[in-house]
C-alpha cells in the first residue's frame, strides 16, 4: 500500500529532517507512529498526503511511484487518503456538518444522500448537538473531534491522523481510537501519529518510532 | 473515478457588506465609463466640427469701384455664379439674399434702412462633392478675370484650426480613458488577488483534499466575476445615470455646464458603457484563475 524507500527530506536549505526512511504499510494495517516533539513525524505524514515532496529517496503509494507519476494523477490519490491535521484545518465559515461533508460533496455526492451519514458520524463523536456551530465557536478539542469526523467520513483508503487525540480528554479518546478501530475493520489502512503513551500500551498494533529523523521499529503490530 | 466534482452551497464565505475593494472598484468603473462617455462625445463634436465646415466655400464680391451699366454688382454675380456651376467638383452653388447679407451685419451696423444704401458685397455658398478636390488658386483666378474684387474663402484656416482642436480634445479623452482603464485594471486585478491571498487556505485544503486545479479556479473566478461585475455595474451604472440626467436636462432646454458641446449620450453610445463592467469582469475572471493557477503550481 505504502512503500519508503531511503527516504530523505528537508525543508529548503535547512538540516535534514527525516534520514534514510524505509518501511512499508500493509493494507488494512493499524500503525502508530511516535517520537519525540521534532523528531519528524509531521514531516513523514507529509509526504504520504503528498503535501510535500521528498527531496531524495523512492515513495509508492497505491501502487504509484510518486517520482515519475504525472502530476495529474495526484488529486485521484489525494481523494483516497483522509487527513487529521495536527492543525485541524476546518473551514471557518462552514459550519460542522459542512466541514465534515466536504470530502463528499468533492467525490461528487448529493447532500441527500450524505446528511445521515454526517449527523450520524458527528454524533458518534459527540458533536450530535454542535452540528450548525461555525469551528470558531468550537472549543479545541470539538473542533479536533470534527477533524477527525471529516477525514473518516469518505471511507478512504488510507487514514493519517496527526495527534488526533491531542486535545481530548482520555475517555473522548478512547472513543475516536475506537472509531479508527472500526474504520481499520472496514478496510482502511491506519496511521496514527502520536505522543499519547496511554494509547498505545491498550493498543497491540504495531509502533514504529522516529528518533533524529531515524525510523526504529519498536514493536511489530 | 468521476473526474466531474461539484459543490452545492459555498465553499468560499460570503463577504458581508461591501468590501472596501469592492468599493474600489465601483469608483474607479464610475470614472472609467465618465472617461468613456466623454471620449465619445469629444469624437462626436469633432466629426460634426469637421462636417460643418469642411467641403464648404464661400464666394465673396465686392461692389466694383465704377461699376456701369454692363459691369456691376449684378453682372459679376452672375458670372461668377456660370464660373462656379462650370467647375468640376462643385456640388450646389448657393447665392446668399441680401437679406441675409443684411442680417450678418445687422448686429454691428444695426437693421435700419441705411444699411440697405449700404455697398454690401455679395456672398456665394457652394459645397464641394465629398471627396473631390477643387483647386482654390486655380478658382480663385478665374473668378478675378471676371469679378476682379472677389475672393474664395475655403475655410481652411478655421477647419485646420478646429481640426486641431477635436484633435487635442479626442487625444485628451483617449489618453485620461486609458490611464482609467489601466487603473482600473489594476484595481480589479488588486482586489481579486488580495481577495485570494484571505483564502489561501481555502485553496490549500481543497487541494489536499484531492481537488482538481480547475474545479478550485472555477469556484474563484466564479466568486471574482459575479462580485467585481457586481461592484463595476453599479460604478458604470451611475455614470450611465449622470449622461442620461444631462440628456434630460439639454431636452429640457437646460445647458447642464455652459460652454461645453451636450453632455448627452445616445442610446447606442449609453449601450458601450456596458464595455466597463464586462472588461473589469473579464479582468478579474482572468486574474483569479491565473492567480489560483500560479499558487496551485507552487504547492505540491
Ligand atoms: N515548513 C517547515 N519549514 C522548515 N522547517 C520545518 C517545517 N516544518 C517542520 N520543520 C522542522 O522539521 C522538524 C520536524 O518537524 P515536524 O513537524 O515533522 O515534527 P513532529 O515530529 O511532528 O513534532 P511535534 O510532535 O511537535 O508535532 C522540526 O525541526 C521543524 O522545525
Ligand atoms: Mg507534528
Amino acid at each position: 500500500m505504502i512503500r519508503f524507500e531511503n527516504v530523505g527530506m528537508r525543508y529548503g536549505p535547512g538540516p535534514e529532517v527525516l534520514r534514510d526512511v524505509t518501511f512499508q504499510l500493509e493494507p488494512g494495517t493499524f500503525t502508530f507512529l511516535t517520537g519525540p516533539s521534532g523528531a519528524g513525524k509531521s514531516t513523514l505524514l507529509k509526504l504520504m498526503y503528498l503535501a510535500e515532496a521528498p527531496s531524495r529517496g523512492l515513495i509508492t503509494l497505491f501502487g504509484t511511484d510518486l517520482a515519475t507519476a504525472r502530476r495529474s494523477a495526484f488529486p485521484a490519490l489525494r481523494r483516497r487518503i483522509g487527513v487529521v491535521f495536527q492543525d485541524f484545518r476546518l473551514l471557518p465559515h462552514l459550519s460542522a456538518f459542512d466541514n465534515v461533508a466536504l470530502p463528499l460533496r468533492l467525490a461528487g455526492r448529493k447532500t441527500d444522500d450524505y446528511t445521515r451519514d454526517v449527523e450520524e458520524l458527528l454524533g458518534w463523536v459527540g458533536l450530535g448537538d454542535r452540528m450548525n456551530a461555525k469551528p470558531p465557536t468550537l472549543s479545541g478539542g470539538e473542533q479536533q473531534r470534527v477533524a477527525i469526523a471529516r477525514a473518516v467520513v469518505g471511507q478512504p483508503d488510507l487514514l493519517l491522523a496527526d495527534e488526533p487525540t491531542g486535545n481530548v480528554d482520555p475517555e473522548i479518546a478512547q472513543r475516536l481510537i475506537r472509531l479508527f478501530g472500526e474504520l481499520n475493520r472496514l478496510g482502511t489502512t491506519v496511521l496514527i501519529a502520536t505522543h499519547d503513551r496511554g494509547l498505545i500500551e491498550r493498543s497491540r498494533s504495531r509502533e514504529m518510532r522516529l528518533v533524529d529523523g531515524r525510523l526504529v521499529e519498536l514493536r511489530r503490530g | 473515478m468521476s473526474e466531474k466534482q461539484r459543490v452545492r452551497g459555498r465553499i468560499l464565505p460570503r463577504e458581508k457588506g461591501a468590501a472596501p475593494l469592492d468599493v474600489v472598484i465601483a469608483v474607479m468603473a464610475f470614472l472609467a465609463a465618465l472617461a468613456l462617455g466623454a471620449s465619445m462625445l469629444a469624437d462626436r463634436q469633432a466629426e460634426s466640427w469637421r462636417e460643418g465646415l469642411a467641403g464648404r466655400l464661400t464666394v465673396q464680391i465686392l461692389q466694383p469701384e465704377h461699376p456701369t451699366s454692363s459691369r456691376n454688382l449684378n453682372t459679376e454675380t452672375e458670372a461668377a455664379l456660370q464660373i462656379l456651376r462650370g467647375t468640376r467638383g462643385i456640388l450646389t452653388v448657393t447665392p446668399m439674399p441680401d437679406a441675409d447679407a443684411a442680417k450678418l451685419v445687422a448686429p454691428w451696423l444695426g437693421a435700419d434702412a441705411m444699411v440697405k444704401d449700404l455697398p454690401l458685397p455679395r456672398l456665394i455658398d457652394a459645397s464641394i462633392v465629398p471627396g473631390e478636390h477643387v483647386d482654390f488658386a486655380q478658382l480663385t483666378a478665374r473668378l478675378q478675370t471676371v469679378a476682379p474684387d472677389s475672393n474664395v474663402d475655403d475655410h481652411t484656416r478655421w477647419i485646420s484650426r478646429l481640426q486641431t482642436l477635436a484633435n487635442t480634445i479626442i487625444y485628451a479623452a483617449y489618453t485620461i480613458l486609458a490611464l482609467i482603464a489601466v487603473a482600473t485594471a489594476a484595481a480589479v486585478s488588486f482586489a481579486t488577488r488580495a481577495g485570494l491571498e484571505a483564502h489561501h487556505d481555502i485553496v490549500a485544503l481543497l487541494h489536499q483534499m484531492g481537488a482538481h486545479s480547475g474545479f478550485i479556479a472555477r469556484a474563484f473566478e466564479w466568486h471574482y466575476l459575479l462580485s467585481t461585475l457586481a461592484a463595476s455595474a453599479v460604478g458604470a451604472g451611475l455614470a450611465g445615470i449622470a449622461f442620461l440626467a444631462a440628456g434630460g436636462l439639454e431636452f429640457a432646454g437646460v445647458e447642464p455646464v455652459p460652454f461645453l458641446p451636450p453632455l448627452g449620450l445616445n442610446p447606442q453610445e449609453l449601450v458601450w458603457l456596458l464595455a466597463v463592467p464586462l472588461a473589469s469582469a473579464a479582468i478579474a475572471w482572468a486574474t483569479a484563475r491565473l492567480s489560483v493557477l500560479a499558487v496551485l503550481r507552487e504547492i505540491y
